[in-house]
């Protein structure tokens, strides 16, 4: 079977994580790794595992728009801002792994379906993949949701200066998801950094408040979901099942990173990173039922 | 932006080239190429530049390069419009050919924004660093270069023992090696020793600049910098606050001043030599400050917490500038002070 | 004769101890009282500070601007003061609402290691023409190399002080006049200091921290605060008087304001209970004290254990969930025998 060509925009940490992703994947096929600097850590690494590079940026794909039929963007919400429309134009489909926020809202396990028809999808944020999921399960399966709040909290050494510089977008993004996929009118989210080391993994921990709940309900829906996700994120594992305490529905979930890049405490990259592979794997299996590969 | 402004900095450009341009003959039908290009510096290099092209048809062309470009596209439209003027967007580490048209080099391209020195001081010793040594190898490949000016920092002094006197340029301070605070100074000596590197073994003409305090048209009051926030407070009407005595002292330097200076540096200074940029004539801080209120014409009050004495003294000695460039200030602080404030009150409106 | 600037926290760490149920009339009340002693800055707010309130730390009573606006009202000569979190409150959600009801100091805080958190947040308030601290909090998890790092970054962002907090009560009055020292000879800007009680070293480490080269030393009146409570402030007044310590505060009307905290805001007088003195010696954020003491009840485990446990797992501030998390986990292994 012809593998679905992809292109890794973006030579970073995240791309790099994404293109052993992608090496693994059998409906993917990285056509073209594409950075800035082709002596940057990101290039090299990928010249050594034999993937095609330029360094030319975006200016790649215009000139050569057959390399591939997705991007991964991992750059920055300005330069996704510009990479957007001539990526658009050209018929190539975006992952926009930056916090752009230009296409619609993706999580794998919700509605995947839907943005296949999309030829620009956002991955919201690394705990907004983690907590959404559950925030929808609550929307789900109870009434009168009255507030939803997540919370998570990841090792210091996973928060790179952007991460650290921009939590206010984090959560406002996050917010803005939760609300979204839950249907929930208020929300609030929030972000703890630890130091502690060993690193610990990411936590997050979703919270509702409403005046009566139905647990059977809840902890069957979290059950499937958390099933759901642990398909392409395999370390997605509830350590707090959904619990009804001092006026409150408390769940809580844990993810370690697979560690094909980033290291494995980095779980909070690796969700977000596994969820655009997942979207990228599903155009790849569409486009095969279609034939058009 | 509007013609007003534009307008002052005309003035302020004729003020310091004033009826002798020939000084800077050099630069005619030459080509100028600006690392951090769209930054304070820069900025001011493509003013003037403008402003010697179309009052005394210099025709010299300016290439400015920078990673963000939208910004100064929207800073300064003026300037984007100027036929003899190019962007070209990337990151200085990243340029692999310099155009081989390019007769200088003005390598500005580095924050002095200590935020940013903190928070990202990886990013910030790298850009420094590997920047500058990109730009001296792509350098080193043009055939008819005639000089490279490298802007450094007037923080390369480090701390001076000498209290009290003014710096001059064979003065060596000290530079704690294990500290955050010296990320920015570190990398900015380190990147004028690699300057010396370059000219010594590889022979290229090369100048180092170092500048000290600014202040006018294109800072930003958001900078965490005492003139800075005195002026951005007496501008809001808030109390100019002063955290230590206030008798620290310091100068300050009109940017059209620092641009003629830069350039006069770039086409006259001796090959491997280091000048002071900066204003010579030292100010306490509170006397700074007690001016932007007097001169703001606000009710602002000036509060001296005195919470710790500060004695220090960073100004330039000017006798190694003066002496072989002939250079001089031109604008005093009062009229720093004066059309700072004027420059702020109408962006600001904007 | 030295300064010392005293800012009051009474009515925001104090939200810890009143799980943040403060009511407008006990901050009306008492907001006056301080004003009249002439305390310089006077904070308010939930106990993690602005946009805090929340089903992880504890909901408010009041919103925060009902806060702020009560407190605006019956402050004349005291500064307002207000405590912020960057990773809880944002600028557009939070702060910038919070100057339109006239703060006049923002304390921005971040866990001990991660001062980078906070460069926006001061940045923004000083853009405001408005005063910026720094706030290392949970100070004893870091070396006072550390402690100095990241306190010379807040320098650089623009905060005009840096305070370190004692968040769990856990220093001895040598361990601050090393930490307070090393930062009050390295810093340009000032340095204060913000105890708790979980040793019975909160006034005397406030003392120690003046000696090391403190300026800024945070109180609350009747030591209303997180877990065993904070310097009690009327106390750190009185000893700063006997020491020829100068902090501008009137102390009858001081003992005034401590009078109308224990007869009308306090449920009780906040001493050192046998939960916080653990949390004290284990280094937990003493805001935890009442979350803990919950989650042992609901789970039938002892709240000694969850302290301890959470010790060595080296939680930080804003993981209230992790005591859920140690709670079932303690209860299931008791089960299991």
């Amino acid at each position: 079977m012809e593998k679905l060509k992809v292109a890794i925009l973006g030579s970073g940490n995240i791309g790099t994580d994404l293109l052993y992703k992608v090496l693994r994947s059998s409906w993917l096929e990285c056509s073209m790794f594409i950075g800035r600097n082709l002596s940057s850590k990101g290039m090299s690494r990928a010249l050594s595992l034999g993937v095609p590079v330029s360094d030319k940026g975006i200016e790649c794909i215009r000139e050569n728009p057959e390399c591939c039929d997705i991007v991964f963007d991992c750059t920055s919400a300005m330069s996704h801002n510009l990479h957007a429309p001539l990526l658009a134009q050209l018929g190539i489909i975006a992952i926009d792994l930056t916090p752009a926020k230009l296409g619609p809202f993706c999580i794998p396990a919700i509605n995947l379906d839907a943005c296949l028809n999309d030829v620009n999808i956002n991955m919201i944020t690394c705990g907004g993949q983690a907590s959404i999921p559950l925030a929808w399960v609550i929307g789900q399966t109870q009434k009168n949701v009255d507030y939803i709040e997540v919370v998570s909290t990841i090792a210091s050494k996973s928060a790179g200066p952007a991460t650290r510089l921009n939590l206010d977008e984090y959560i406002e993004t996050t917010e803005k998801g939760v609300k979204m996929f839950s249907g929930c009118g208020r929300a609030k989210a929030i972000l703890n950094l630890n130091p502690a080391e060993p690193c610990i993994d990411m936590q997050t921990t979703v919270y509702a408040k409403l005046p009566e709940v139905d647990l059977p309900a809840l902890q069957q829906g979290v059950r499937d979901m958390v099933e759901k996700i642990q398909q392409y994120v395999p370390s997605y594992k509830l350590v707090i099942p959904p619990t009804y305490e001092n006026n409150r529905v408390i769940m809580s979930v844990r993810v370690k990173g697979i560690g094909d890049f980033l290291p494995s405490y980095a779980g909070n990259l690796d969700i977000i990173n596994c969820a655009a592979i997942a979207v990228a794997e599903e155009f790849a299996k569409k486009r095969s039922e279609q034939g058009v590969i | 932006m509007e013609k007003l402004l534009r307008e002052m900095i005309a003035a302020d450009c004729q003020e310091v080239v004033g009826s002798s341009p020939e000084a800077l003959d050099k630069l005619r039908n030459r080509l100028l190429y600006v690392t951090g290009g769209t930054g304070f510096v820069g900025t001011w290099i493509a003013e003037m530049v403008c402003y010697l092209n179309q009052v005394h048809g210099f025709g010299t062309g300016l290439i400015l390069l920078a990673r963000d470009l939208d910004t100064f596209r929207k800073k300064a439209p003026h300037l984007v419009r100027c036929p003899e003027i190019r962007l070209v967007g990337s990151d200085v580490r990243d340029v692999i050919d310099l155009p081989s048209e390019v007769d200088y080099v003005i390598h500005a391209a580095a924050t002095p924004d200590n935020r940013q020195h903190m928070t990202n001081p990886i990013s910030v010793m790298d850009t420094i660093t590997r920047g500058t040594a990109t730009i001296l190898d792509a350098a080193a490949n043009l055939p008819h270069l005639a000089k490279i000016l490298n802007v450094s920092s007037g923080q390369v002094y480090g701390r001076q023992s000498l209290a009290g006197t003014a710096i001059t340029e064979d003065t060596v301070g000290e530079i704690p090696v294990n500290s955050i605070t010296s990320v920015y100074p570190g990398a900015k000596r380190y990147a004028e020793t690699l300057c010396s590197a370059y000219w010594s073994s590889r022979k290229l003409p090369i100048v180092t600049a170092r500048p000290f305090a600014f202040m006018g048209p294109y800072q930003s009051l958001d900078k965490p910098w005492a003139i800075n926030n005195f002026i951005r407070d007496a501008l809001t009407d808030n109390a100019i606050r002063i955290l230590s005595d206030g008798k620290a002292v310091r100068s300050y330097m009109y940017p059209s001043d620092m641009a003629y200076w830069l350039l006069r540096m770039l086409v006259d200074g001796g090959s491997g030599m280091a000048y002071n940029l900066g204003s010579p004539y030292g100010i306490s801080l509170r006397e700074v400050a007690e001016k932007v209120k007097e001169f703001s014409g606000m009710a602002s009050e000036v509060l001296v917490r005195g919470m710790h004495e500060d004695n220090s003294v960073f100004v330039p000695d000017p006798g190694l500038v003066s002496a072989s460039l002939k250079l001089e200030v031109k604008v005093d602080i009062d009229q720093t002070l004066k059309r700072s404030l004027r420059w702020f009150r109408e962006t600001v409106k904007r | 004769m030295r300064n010392v600037i005293i800012s009051d926290a009474t009515l925001r760490d104090g939200s810890h101890a009143l799980s943040h149920q403060l009511t407008k009339g006990q901050i009306a009340a008492y907001a006056q009282a301080a004003d009249a002693a002439g305390v310089p800055i006077v904070e308010v707010g939930h106990g993690n500070g602005l946009g805090a309130s929340s089903l992880q730390v504890g909901l408010s009573l009041l919103d925060d601007r009902e806060m702020l606006q009560t407190a605006r009202e019956n402050l004349s000569r005291s500064r307002l003061g207000i405590h912020v979190i960057p990773g809880f409150a944002t600028i557009n959600n939070d702060l910038r609402f919070a100057f339109d009801y006239g703060v006049d100091v923002v304390r921005v805080a971040s866990h001990c290691t991660e001062a980078d958190i906070t460069e926006r947040h001061i940045s923004f308030t000083r853009e405001q023409g408005k005063e910026a601290y720094g706030v290392l909090m949970m100070s004893h998890m870091a070396p006072k190399e550390v402690l100095l790092d990241e306190a010379l970054k807040m320098q650089s962002y623009g905060a005009e002080a840096v305070i370190i907090m004692d968040s769990a009560g856990a220093y001895l009055p040598t361990d601050v006049m090393d930490r307070v020292g090393h930062l009050a000879r390295s810093l340009k800007i000032p340095v204060g200091f913000h105890a708790h009680n979980n040793l019975g070293m909160a006034v005397a480490n406030s003392v120690a921290a003046v000696e090391a080269g403190a300026r800024i030393i945070d109180g609350a009146s009747r030591g209303l605060g997180a877990g065993a409570g904070n310097a009690q402030m009327e106390v750190v007044v009185a000893v700063f008087e006997r020491l020829q310590i100068k902090t501008g505060i009137d102390l009858y009307k001081a003992l005034d304001a401590a009078d109308i905290v224990e007869k009308s805001i306090m449920a009780s007088i906040p001493y050192i209970s046998s939960v916080s003195l653990v949390s004290g010696l284990s280094g937990v954020f003493s805001g935890f004290s009442k979350h803990v003491t919950l989650a042992a009840i609901e789970y039938g485990v002892d709240p000694r254990d969850i302290f301890f446990e959470l010790g060595a797992r080296k939680v930080v501030g804003g993981q209230e969930d992790k005591i859920v998390e140690v709670a079932m986990e303690l209860k299931d292994r008791r089960e299991r025998g």
